[in-house]
């Protein structure tokens, strides 16, 4: 008797868990997998615009993919530096002068929305100069590619042997915002390594290791 | 043991008894838990739904992860990597030399400095731990004026009005410091006192030497600490000088005293070192002979063997009187001409704090010709610069009233001092105190204004510890509270407020700068000293006069403590010297290297004593001193080797402060306070130290020793995961092979002489050697006789790679967390010798663990690692059941985290496991791999020592090597080719990568060894 008592505690335990996940159901995938997930970011910040259509390099930004585990996100100072001298989008500008012949009058400085907050961030006035009665505040964006705190994934070694970051990361630079599309998981991981040692990376013979201490300890 | 043993090996007294039987599980907890009504079935149900329910909600997303760059970076900052600052350490006063590794922002761990001339790359435990003192929670973040807190501006305001009283008053200002090796403080601390018509700066030492300085003064007119070259001594004699454990400097010591015996030098080298001590200390343990003598015998033994160098010498040397020698004289007659032969490369070592001994000392080095090779006068030590005779004077001067204003800075004299309670209610009657305390402790509480010094990590600073050698602290993060440098507090009261950075850069460019000949411009010295963090500069030399034989006397006898009674020795304990790290976790649970308990002081006696007394370890017994001394409560612990009129207690212990530890065990139903009675750790033994004759005395004769029928259970690990081999397991050809070897030095030289000829056999192995290891094989070399069970490796260890504090009551559950452990292992019975084992995992290639792990948690890499994966480990333990070696730990707990600060010290680098996880020594893992990334990112190969581990890097005696076993050019197959490599249980095939290098003692072979060959 007990024994059934327990079956159906368990099993409404069971459903209770696949309810209050049933919202969510478009988004399901096996645990640990967040392929496609797509964060709203705090700046409308376009890849497909800068690393696109501008051809920034992707290490330009994330200097640390070279000499650090962390590719790290820049710091706001390295948005300044084009940054002080573009403040908005070429049509943005482009709309500015030709309302201002219009008008008759000097064209004013336009500064995009999305921009604005990055000066905000480093506390700057309207002047583009440090505003002392501003204070400024690091800009928290979302990460979107995310490993478990016991996975100690390194960039280094990738970049160093030539791996290209869209095979992590995906065509980032058609993306206007950022999502992970591939899965990211250990099975991802190992296939790509022992793929690697099979076929080499960009044409050199590589050697992956899959112990399990390579990104566990 | 087997019959043809020459030696029998035990770790605990127990083991001794006839009938001992080892026992045979692994931990001492009955495995029959509570009896449920839950049947297999209806678990297998349970733990089915369960899981399926985690998977179903895993399948949700995960929380959103934030990332916060910095606005602008800093470009010496690239986040992720560490960076290496060089500085040095002030958890004592050797000053030995630091590199701070530095991530994102904050020291993660301290290595010794490889190139400092003093340490070279040796950091002591104390030094490891205090990182963790760094991130105290305790530590007071702002000035306090009178016990309340309050602002610097405040503060100053109120001292300098005291001050301007003082000056015009003309009212007694001392200020009271512990050796100051800064020259720099020194010289403000001069300019801070020149103000006042009656100031005197009085410094002391809570572990005094007092009496060397007194005795050079008296034999040579300079009263200054020589330094004691151990690298330079081919023969040793220390009476009572722990100085490979806690005496003055013991990395630099250690250091050195390796250089002497350096087997795989060519050709080899090994030192001859004598100990004479009342107990079993740690230098005692290395030595090539050891008597025990009670305290009071020493400067007779003494004595004896200055006569005997004397007649060797011609010099005259009149002893007429003098009373039986302690140890046989035959030994002493050999020992004096092995002094002899060796002139100027021998050392007599003389730790007691009697003057008349000290003065022997001198007087023996001095026939010995060794001042000017061995013992360097010339180029002193200010290691120690205590005078107990200004103290003593300075406390009556207290007494009486006399002193105006008195500035207490590194020690804490109602702890440390003998009549501390006295002197507490004196301070409260003083118009002035202030103190620069870090934290409150019993001086400082007592203080009207506390002015809390920096850590030194987050300081400017200096230290001279030995002349001509000028080492720099550098800050390695932003000070974490209010505090303020106390160079800078003086130059405030001076009258000049400087930040500490200006007035050190002044100060060395006025008077270090002109001392040294190879830079031609400051910016440039400066630069390279900062990057160094030492500068070697002209010494400031010391002309010692000629020898002065009038000052020699002999002791001829000395007041023997009457039967029935003891003598009692006051001894430091290597990870809590005097007390000032009594707060650290670390060191608390850092077993004594010698007794292994953890977390608390006990009163040793040798077995006999204790049975005579009828008492057994962990009887509590009352210790009387006589009228007006205190009475110290403590609980019996038996250590063989000590002499047997002694008893022996810890100082450093029952330290307010210590009350934080009641909430460091994990709390649950079971759980047992982790404090004594008087809610600290351990008992202050400090009220019984003597302050007589111009000396701090840590020996008194005249204690008795009553039973007071309680008990109090020690946390000693000696007994925890011992290597036995259970009796009923067949082996080949039956032979057992002991844990540790040792061997002669005759024996030794044979030996090596013989392999050089002789062709490595060749092993057969029946088991199939399915592992292939293609590039990489680490292994690891232990020279054991390189190793003195410093035990600076367990604390590296416990802070690179995140390991919990259990606290006591878990310690003697025989739950600590220690990856790393050294065995001690007794031998023989009258003349004891001790072996230290550092033991953790040793890689080995058929691994016992491997084959149990039902998830595969613990796999073999490619590497020859034996990788253990704590997000697969479900706990069953069946891998501990199956060590061998008994190196993994489980945790029992999520063990304490909550103190936010305190996790700053945590290494970013690997995990922090959580309960129901495996885990043990990975090879330092994660300093592998970054070693591997950072090879493979520059495109080279990787050099041959580019890895070293925590524990390697922090060895004082260099006893550890890690390296590639594949590569047989490398250092460490060069040592394992050694004739002296064996491997613990090789009887078993595990084939375990760790080598230990036999022990080589310098003594004639005995009869069984050249039998057994």
């Amino acid at each position: 008797m007990s024994g059934r008592l327990l079956t159906l505690v368990l099993l409404i335990g069971l459903l209770g868990s696949a309810f209050t996940l049933a919202p969510q159901i478009g988004a399901l995938h096996l645990p640990g997998n967040q392929q496609g997930y797509e964060p709203v970011q705090p700046i409308a910040f376009s890849h497909r615009l800068h690393a696109g259509e501008m051809q920034v390099a992707c290490l330009y930004c994330h200097s640390g993919a070279e000499s650090s585990r962390h590719a790290g996100i820049p710091s706001a100072g390295v948005c300044m530096n084009c940054h002080q001298f573009v403040n908005a989008p070429l049509g943005a500008l482009r709309a500015e002068e030709e309302l201002a012949k219009k008008e008759g009058r000097k064209p004013r400085r336009i500064i995009s929305p999305e921009l604005q907050k990055l000066y905000d961030a480093m506390a700057l006035g309207a002047d583009l100069k440090s505003d002392p009665r501003k204070t400024p505040t690091p800009i928290a964006w979302t990460k979107v590619h995310n490993v478990p705190d016991f996975v100690y994934f390194d960039h280094r070694p990738h970049v160093a042997t030539g791996v290209a970051c869209q095979s992590c990361h995906g065509p980032v630079e058609t993306m206007d915002r950022v999502a992970q599309v591939q899965p990211l998981t250990m099975g991802w991981c190992v296939n790509c390594h022992r793929q690697a040692n099979l076929v080499g990376v960009a044409g050199k013979k590589v050697n992956a290791s899959i112990d399990c201490s390579r990104c566990h300890y | 043991m087997g019959e043809n043993s020459p030696k029998r090996y035990w770790k605990s007294l127990e083991e001794l008894e006839p009938g001992f039987d080892a026992p045979h599980d692994e931990f001492p907890e009955p495995l029959d838990g509570p009896v449920t009504q839950f049947d297999r079935r209806g678990f297998l149900k349970a733990a089915g739904f369960t899981v399926a329910a985690a998977t179903l909600v895993g399948c949700g997303r995960a929380p959103v992860e934030k990332a916060i760059p910095f606005l602008v970076q800093p470009e010496t900052t690239v986040p992720g990597r560490a960076y290496f600052y060089a500085s040095t350490c002030a958890a004592c006063s050797a000053g030995c030399g630091l590199l701070v590794k530095n991530r994102d922002g904050r020291p993660i761990k301290l290595e010794g400095c490889p190139e400092h001339p003093s340490s070279r790359g040796g950091l002591c435990a104390v030094g490891q731990a205090a990182l963790l003192g760094l991130y105290d929670s305790l530590r007071l973040r702002q000035p306090l004026a009178g016990g309340k807190p309050s602002t610097w501006e405040e503060v100053d305001r109120e001292i300098l009005a005291k001050l301007t009283t003082l000056r015009s008053s003309g009212g007694a200002v001392r200020f009271l410091s512990g050796t100051i090796t800064s020259p720099t403080t020194r010289a403000l601390l001069e300019r801070f006192l020149k103000q006042f018509p009656d100031a005197r700066h009085v410094v002391y030492d809570p572990l005094s030497s007092s009496a060397i300085l007194d005795a050079h003064e008296q034999t040579h007119g300079v009263r200054a600490l020589p330094r004691f070259r151990f690298d330079r001594a081919v023969v040793i004699a220390g009476f009572d000088a722990d100085f490979l454990g806690t005496w003055i400097s013991p990395v630099e010591f250690t250091s050195g005293y390796r250089a002497g015996r350096a087997l795989e030098a060519n050709p080899p080298r090994l030192s001859y070192h004598v100990q004479f001590e009342p107990r079993m200390s740690l230098t005692g343990t290395k030595a090539d002979r050891r008597w025990r003598v009670a305290p009071d015998e020493i400067g007779i033994a003494l004595t004896h063997l200055a006569a005997r160098v004397a007649k060797l010498a011609g010099a005259a040397f009149s002893v007429a009187g003098l009373a039986a020698s302690p140890v046989p004289a035959a030994f002493l007659d050999e020992l004096a001409q092995r002094l002899w032969e060796a002139r100027g490369r021998s050392l007599v070592i003389c730790g007691s704090q009697d003057i008349a001994a000290q003065v022997l000392a001198n007087f023996l080095n001095h026939l010995l010709g060794n001042y000017g090779a061995t013992v360097d006068l010339e180029r002193p030590s200010y290691q120690r610069q205590g005078n107990d005779r200004d103290l003593q004077t300075l406390l009556g001067e207290l007494e009486s009233g006399r002193v105006a204003a008195l500035f207490i800075a590194g020690v804490n004299p109602v702890y440390e001092l003998p009549g501390g309670s006295k002197l507490a209610y004196v301070l409260k009657q003083a118009s002035l105190v202030v103190s620069f305390a870090e934290r409150l402790d019993e001086a400082s509480s007592l203080a009207h204004y506390v002015c809390p010094d920096h850590h030194f990590l987050e300081s400017w600073g200096d230290a001279e510890a030995t002349s001509g050698t000028v080492s720099l602290f550098q800050p390695a993060l932003q000070p974490l509270g209010k505090t303020r440098a106390m160079v800078e507090s003086l130059a405030a009261w001076s009258g000049k407020p400087q930040p500490a950075y200006d007035i050190l850069r002044e100060h060395w460019q006025a008077n270090i700068f002109p001392r040294q000949h190879r830079e031609r411009s400051f910016e440039a010295f400066w630069d390279r000293s900062v990057h160094d963090g030492y500068a070697e500069v002209e010494p400031r030399r010391e002309q010692g006069k000629t020898f002065r034989f009038n000052a020699v006397r002999p002791i001829l006898s000395s007041a023997r403590t009457s039967a029935g009674a003891f003598a009692l020795v006051l001894y430091p304990k290597v990870g809590m010297l005097d007390g000032r790290h009594a707060q650290n976790a670390w060191l608390q649970e850092l077993p004594d290297p010698v007794t292994k308990v953890t977390w608390d002081n006990y009163a040793c006696l040798s077995p006999a004593a204790a049975a005579r007394l009828g008492v057994k370890e962990g009887d509590v017994v009352r210790l009387e001193a006589g009228p007006g001394n205190a009475v110290l409560e403590l609980p019996v612990y038996l250590q063989p080797g000590q002499q047997d009129g002694v008893v022996a207690v810890a100082l450093g212990y029952g330290r307010q402060g210590t009350e934080r530890f009641t909430k460091v065990a994990p709390r649950w139903i079971w759980a047992r306070p982790g404090v004594g009675e008087n809610s600290l750790v351990g008992v202050n033994a400090a009220p019984l130290l003597e302050l007589a004759g111009g000396c701090l005395r840590y020996t008194r004769s005249e204690v008795r020793l009553t039973k007071t029928g309680a008990t109090r259970a020690l946390a000693a690990t000696q007994k925890h995961h011992s290597l036995t081999v259970p009796q009923n397991i067949p082996l080949l050809g039956g032979e057992r092979r002991d844990m540790v070897r040792e061997t002669t030095w005759p024996t030794f030289l044979r030996n090596l002489a013989e392999a050089k000829h002789a062709a490595p056999a060749a092993q057969e192995d029946l088991w199939p050697a399915d592992h292939a290891f293609p590039v990489h094989k680490w292994g690891m070399a232990v020279d054991l006789n390189a190793c003195t069970g410093c035990s600076a490796c367990v604390i590296a260890c416990q802070a690179e790679n995140n390991i919990p504090v259990v606290g006591k009551d878990e310690v003697r559950r025989q739950r600590e967390m220690h990856w790393m452990r050294i065995d001690r292992y007794y031998s023989g019975s009258d003349d004891l010798d001790v072996v230290h084992q550092p033991m953790f995992c040793c890689q080995c290639d058929n691994a016992p663990c491997e084959t149990v792990c039902p998830v595969l948690a613990t796999v073999h890499s490619d590497e020859g690692l034996n990788q253990q994966v704590y997000n697969r480990c479900v706990g069953t333990r069946y891998c501990a059941n199956n060590c061998p070696y008994k190196v993994r730990r489980f945790n029992w707990f999520d063990y304490a985290r909550d103190d936010r600060l305190q996790n700053l010290a945590l290494n970013p680098d690997l995990s922090v496991r959580s309960r129901g996880v495996m885990e043990k020594c990975t090879f330092c893992v994660q300093r592998i791999q970054e070693a591997k990334i950072e090879a493979r990112r520059q495109g080279k190969e990787m050099a041959d020592g580019a890895i070293q581990t925590a524990c390697q890097q922090s060895c004082p005696a260099q006893a550890i090597l890690f390296g590639d076993l594949n590569d047989p050019k490398s250092r460490l197959s060069q040592a394992l080719r050694s004739p002296r490599n064996f491997r613990v249980l090789a009887e078993f095939n595990f084939r375990p990568a760790v080598g230990y290098l036999t022990l080589v003692r310098n003594r004639a072979e005995d009869q069984k060894e050249k039998h057994n060959g």
